[in-house]
């Protein structure tokens, strides 16, 4: 019993201390950026490193996954004639669900597990040291550009996914069931709202912060060389995926 | 230059005993001392926290006058914009080139106090730094094309460029070879003299170091075991101080 109550304890406090580091870095990260304090050079390298480096595979991710909605509801709209719900079907699922989703986590797994091992090795390797000693302060220098950045870069690729899911949708709808471009996309604009596009974008900022601080986090707090280095970057994949499937049920729940 | 008292690190597990236990010590302006001790003795430590990195738990540090860890953090960085400070492990910015590497101490001290600086001034000073340590012709290199001996030789150059009052050097020697190590010692000795500056510096190489070093300080167990002449190092009545300096297998180490 002791031991079990001992356990539970050590993991309540792990957890305690992640999330309020987390939460910390956060405000370090919002004060900061409310004073202006962000080294532009660095916004620049990081818009560019984790956006548009992130373009090839995003819009390849996007363009299956809108071919696997089509692919799944294939059977059903076949069955029920219902081809003139096809456009809706895919653009309701792509820019309320799947596409933050899908596009969050493949921008965790590419983006966020970069960033830990980047910060990581920079704390290892005395980098981060070495910028105090320049007086200069991580946080504006190395945490508040990159924070931007994922939220920049997440916003424009999750707008850039939504319209290649949707044009993989179309392509597919009309290679497997004959829906032509034209009945798909009269179901998809009749149906449709821009709110929907909303929740999805909002859904997809969030999770782009929460990847950030994430990976942010962990990536600082490295210990130990390059097996410390390791663990971070798989923590933080971890942690941002279950903060996206916990935080993407509340998002839903209120946005319904 | 330097003024530490009483200064105590506690040991990360709580079961063990503090990393350093009550160092007190004095460097001049001028002054060129030696850090050694075994391994994990804390050395890398106390440069740390005399570069206002690291908060001891108690003691003071006062360098230039100011006491780090009782000043505005603006106060601490201009403290910090005077010490040239030479990481173990280089910490060369893996995303800038070697010339941007260099020139970032150039450029943060400008923007601390608040100037602007030349960039023609600036290739002018950068260019001189890196002719000074041989390495002018690999300017717009990235850290990774570069071996281990020019990567610490340009963290040499970065370390020295603004050219500070306070050097502080952590193994800068650590995995070069020998030929390398003498160059190295050279670049390190042409610049205190060329700066005058105060100079403290950890190193494994206790020979080069006593050859560098006008004076030594030993930690051992957390305390400064030895704080003398280097070449009355090894006639020390410490028996401690006696072995390692010897090398000898028998002795209290």
């Amino acid at each position: 019993m002791t031991r079990a109550l001992l356990a539970l304890g050590t993991v309540v406090l792990s957890l305690c201390r992640e999330i309020g580091g987390m939460a910390l870095l956060g405000c370090y990260t919002l004060f900061e950026l409310i004073r202006g304090r962000c080294d532009g050079r660095e916004l620049v390298r990081n818009l560019y490193k984790m956006g548009v480096v992130s373009v090839p595979i995003v819009s390849l991710t996007a363009l299956f996954t809108g071919g696997t909605m089509v692919i799944q509801s294939g059977i059903f709209v076949q069955r029920f004639q219902a081809y003139g719900l096809l456009g809706w079907g895919t653009g309701y699922a792509v820019l309320r669900e799947v596409g933050p989703i899908l596009i969050g986590l493949m921008f965790s797994g590419r983006v966020g597990a970069n960033n830990a091992a980047d910060l990581g090795s920079m704390v290892v390797t005395e980098q981060v040291d070495g910028l105090r000693a320049l007086a200069i302060e991580p946080i504006p220098f190395l945490i508040v550009p990159r924070v931007l950045a994922m939220i920049l870069a997440m916003f424009c690729l999750l707008v850039l996914g939504d319209a290649v899911a949707i044009a993989g949708g179309m392509v597919f709808g009309k290679l497997l069931l004959g829906v032509d471009f034209a009945s798909f996309y009269a179901s998809f604009v009749d149906a449709i709202k821009l709110w929907d596009l909303t929740v999805g974008l909002l859904k997809g900022t969030f999770f782009a912060l929460m990847i950030a601080l994430t990976s942010c986090h962990y990536g600082l707090a490295v210990k130990g060389g390059a097996v410390g280095v390791g663990h971070a970057v798989n923590d933080a994949v971890v942690a941002a995926a279950l903060l996206i499937m916990v935080s993407d049920d509340i998002w839903t729940m209120v946005l319904r | 230059m330097i003024a530490l008292g009483g200064i105590r690190k506690l040991h990360l597990d709580p079961t063990k005993p503090p990393v350093l236990d009550g160092i007190s010590l004095k460097i001049a302006q001028g002054e060129t001392c030696g850090l050694c001790g075994p391994g994990a003795s804390g050395k890398s430590l106390l440069l740390k926290i005399i570069c206002g990195l690291v908060r001891p738990e108690s003691g003071t540090v006062e360098v230039a006058g100011a006491d780090l860890f009782d000043s505005t953090a603006d106060e601490l960085r201009k403290v910090q914009s005077q010490i040239g400070y030479l990481f173990q492990n280089n910490a060369l910015f893996d995303s800038m080139t070697v010339f941007e590497n260099v020139a970032f101490p150039l450029r943060q001290r400008a923007r601390l106090q608040h100037e602007s600086i030349e960039e023609a001034a600036l290739a002018e000073r950068v260019g001189e730094a890196l002719r000074g340590v041989g390495l002018a012709t690999h300017i717009e290199k990235m850290p990774s094309q570069l071996s281990g001996g020019q990567r610490k030789r340009v963290a040499l150059a970065r370390a020295v460029v603004a050219r500070p009052p306070l050097l502080i050097y952590d193994e800068p020697t650590a995995g070069l070879d020998p030929v390398t190590t003498a160059k190295v010692y050279d670049l390190l000795a042409a610049e205190r003299e060329l700066m005058q500056s105060t100079t403290l510096i950890v190193s494994s190489d206790l020979d080069a170091l006593r050859r560098f070093a006008s004076r030594m300080l030993m930690i051992y167990r957390g305390t400064l075991c030895y704080d003398g002449p280097a070449a009355e190092m090894a006639d020390s009545p410490n028996p401690v101080v006696r072995q390692f300096v010897r090398g000898e297998l028998e002795g209290p180490l």
